[in-house]
Formats: C-alpha cells, structure tokens, sequence
C-alpha cells in the first residue's frame, strides 16, 4: 500500500496550539503515512518530543527554519 | 444601487454581520435552514447544571428590521459565479457573500461514538443530548465519570475541563465524591492544550483530586466492557462516559472545491477573512480554517472585521479570543491571546465567572443592538489586549 504524506500547517496558532493540528492529522493516518507538520509556536518542539515519546510514534525529523518547526514523523504506533 | 449581501447562516457570526451593515447602502439576506439562532454555551449548564433557561430564539427577532430572512438550507455556492442556490431551487445573485455556517459534531471518526451518545449524551451537539448528560450524572452514584476529548477541532477550546471541573463539582454537592472517579483523557501533552493557561488550570485538577490522561487518542468505545479504548491500545474503564466530538465544517456544496480542507472548513485569509481567491465572498467563525479558536467571540470579532471591509474600510483581525472558562465553585477565567501574543494566564476569579454569565445574561441584546454593543466590547477589547494583560500576569 503507497504511503501518504499529510502536510499540516499549524503557524500561527496560539490557542488551543499546534499540537492539537498534529493531534488532528494522525486520528486520520494509517501506520507508514508520514505527517509534516510546520507551526511557529515555540512549545511546538517540546510537545512533539514529548508526543513521540509516548505515544511511539518515529520522528523522522525536527527542525527550525526562520522562526518555524518542521516536524517529519512516521505513524507506526497504531494498533 | 445598493450592494446585495448574501449571509449564509443566522447564528452569532451570521447574525452579528447582518446587523452590523448599513442598510441604506446594502441589501441584506440571510439563510439558514433553522428559524432558530442558538446560544450554545449554554449546552455546558444543561449537561451539568441541569438548567432549563431557553437558548434559542428566532433569527428573524434577532435581525434589524429590512433585513431579508428567508427559512432554507443553502445546496451550494459558485464563487466564480456568484451564485447560491437554495434547496428547493431558488437561486440568490450576489455582490459579496458571507459564509457563516458553523461546525458541526461528527460521530463517524470514533467506533461505538453514536452509540455512547445516546446512552450518556454530550454537550456540543443537542439540547437533548445535553439533558441526557445530566441524566447520566444524576444516576451514578458509585464509580468512574470520563470525559474524554475525542479529536480537533471541537467548539469552544475551554469546554472539556468545564464540564469536568462542573462535574467533579457536581459529584462532591452530593456528596458522592469519595465514590465518584472523575477522569479526564486528552491527546495533548497536558490537559489544557496552549501551555499558559495550562499553568492555570492544572493545579486546580490536582487540588480537587480529578485525574487525567494526556497522550490518548481515542480510537473507538466499547461499552459492552464500558472501555475507551485509544490508538495505541490503552484502555479507560468508565460507567459514564461523555466524549467531546470532533467537529467538521460545511456540508454546503462549494465551487471551487480547493477552498475546502479535508474535513470541510473553508480556507481564508486570517487578517480578512476572505475566501481563499476571491475579494468577493468571506467566511466567518467555526466555518472557516483560520488558524484560531472555535469560538462565538472569534465570529464576533470578525463579523465586524468583515462589515467594516465591505463598507471599505480596511479593517484587520488581530486573532483575538476571549474564551470564558468556567472553573466550578464560582471562578472562571479567560482564554485571551492573538496572532501575535500566547495565551495570558489570567488567574481564577469570581470575577472572571461573572463576566461569563453577564456575557450570558446579555447575549441576545448585543446581537440585536451592535450600535449599543460595540462601543463596550471595543473598550473591553483594548483593556484586556493580551499584551497588556501580559504585563500584569506573568
């Protein structure tokens, strides 16, 4: 089955904040889709971390360009 | 020759627009397929107060005199066309159009959602689902309460941990809370989602003894074992459960379709409102996909963004939300942040809880009368700019 990538963009979002968006996008992935979310908010970072950590999932990357995170993550977790 | 405007939907954004342009240069219309205009914050005391208070009233007392009403859903919008056809045919021609039709609850996402809500109802949908909430709390005399958010976006960021700290509340009025759990299970890293109002609101869970889950993303109910299960297979026992739906946008046919996110909101500019494309038609409030909260103050707030605009003016949103946040036991807060600004962590008040229900007691008189209103909320407005408030709360 082909992968899917879903592109969310959170920037901007202050409240209730990007995680929510990210939170959105993997209710309606399936394991081996990838989610990129951007966001501005600089809890952003923290809270996909902590995301990953517990929820399982892989992060592929993270990174900081000009004042926006990118996070790339792979959805495996799901049972 | 008057401007026509075609307002696609009667509740706060819809509503708040219409009275807000001058109708000697405007020919004003607005459509909805309720005759009702609905004040749903008040869902939250129906589930766990078990209030009565009506909250609805007619769109067409709720609009000035002149303007057109008329009773149909809208089947479908061609931007490029400036058409709206209304079911049963009509078809209504426009200058510039607003579209204002909300967000609505979906049950599909979730296995076992429908069944759960009819068994112990929610408080974002009905009023008889909302009734069914508090039938639910009044039977349960021993075991575990949840809510549980069950995915974005939903109506009104603050209103899971309302009905959990009305519940917890609720339970220790009488007197059942050393046999009543009340559990709270979000897919975020903390209960409330933006972390400085977060800083708030925690301590209050503690302090009353509510225990919560974050990281869990609810997959399906299985109330035959009266389990919440999550994606990642973690189970929540419950013996009431009450789960805030995500919410979907327009069920109205758009064209072009490429203004629609997947779950159906539409796409705009955050500063104007306008529809992604085109400087003739704007979505206001739950309907659109601007990043800000799903709020009655959001839709407010960019109704007279979008009034102002047509008259032109060149007005802009700030990305305000003014989000009242009840907290039980007589405090309240607010969400208050902009595009520029996160959320203020505004301490719990009486204060705060007052406001909320003047704001309440209010309602209908400041949709109906923007003239009276809207000098009032600007002063509110520029007093509690988030950057000031900042200042004072750190």
């Amino acid at each position: 089955m082909p992968e899917n990538r879903l592109k969310v963009d959170a920037r901007g979002i202050a409240c209730p904040g990007p995680i929510t968006e990210l939170v959105k996008a993997y209710r309606n992935a399936k394991n081996g889709d990838i989610i990129e979310v951007m966001a501005t908010d600089p809890g952003f970072k923290p809270d996909v971390e902590a995301w990953i950590k517990r929820t399982g999932n892989q992060l592929l990357e993270l990174r900081e360009e000009g004042g926006t995170y990118v996070a790339v993550i792979k959805v495996t977790a799901k049972k | 020759m008057k401007k026509r405007v075609v307002v696609i939907g009667g509740g706060a954004g819809g509503a708040i627009l219409a009275n807000n342009l001058p109708l000697e240069d405007f020919e004003v219309t607005v459509v909805d397929r309720s005759p009702y205009h609905y004040y749903w914050p008040w869902l939250l005391y129906v589930a766990f107060r078990g209030s009565r208070r009506p909250m609805r009233r007619e769109i067409e007392s709720l609009l000035k005199p002149g303007i057109n009403f008329i009773q149909s859903g809208a089947q479908s919008v061609d931007l490029n066309n400036r058409k709206v056809v209304l079911e049963g045919g009509k078809t209504l021609d426009y200058d510039y159009l607003v579209i204002a039709t909300g967000s609505r609850p979906t049950y599909e996402q979730i296995g076992g959602h429908e069944k759960a809500v009819e068994k112990y109802g929610d408080y974002h949908s009905t009023v008889e689902n909302a009734e069914r909430v508090w039938k639910s709390i009044n039977s349960l005399k021993q075991g575990t309460f949840a809510v549980v958010v069950g995915g974005d976006p939903y109506r009104c960021p603050p209103s899971p941990l309302e009905g959990v700290f009305l519940a917890e509340e609720f339970f220790r009025s009488r007197g059942l809370r050393d046999r009543v759990r009340v559990v709270f299970a979000v897919p975020y890293p903390r209960p409330y989602p933006a972390e400085p109002m977060n800083e708030v609101v925690e301590p209050l869970l503690k302090e009353r003894g509510v225990e919560y889950i974050t990281f869990f993303t609810l997959d399906r109910i299985e109330d035959d074992r009266k389990v919440a299960v999550s994606m990642e297979g973690e189970e929540l026992k419950y013996d009431a459960l009450v789960v805030i739906p995500p919410h979907v946008g327009t069920d109205v046919k758009i064209s072009p379709e490429d203004v629609l996110t997947t779950d159906r909101f539409i796409q705009a500019d955050k500063y104007t409102n306008n529809i992604k494309g085109f400087d003739d038609a704007f979505v206001i409030g739950d309907a659109s996909a601007v990043p800000v909260a799903k709020t009655g103050v959001t839709a407010h707030l960019q109704a007279e963004v979008v009034a102002k605009r047509l008259q032109g003016e060149d007005a802009r949103n700030s990305g305000r939300t003014n989000c009242p946040f009840d907290l039980g036991y007589g405090l309240g807060t607010f969400v208050i942040s902009d595009y520029r600004n996160p959320v203020v962590k505004l301490p719990p008040s009486r204060f705060s809880h007052m406001a909320k229900m003047l704001f309440a007691a209010t309602y209908w008189d400041m949709v109906r009368y923007p003239e009276l209103w809207n000098p009032i909320f600007e002063a509110y407005f520029d007093a509690t700019e988030p950057a000031k408030l900042a200042r004072i709360y750190v």
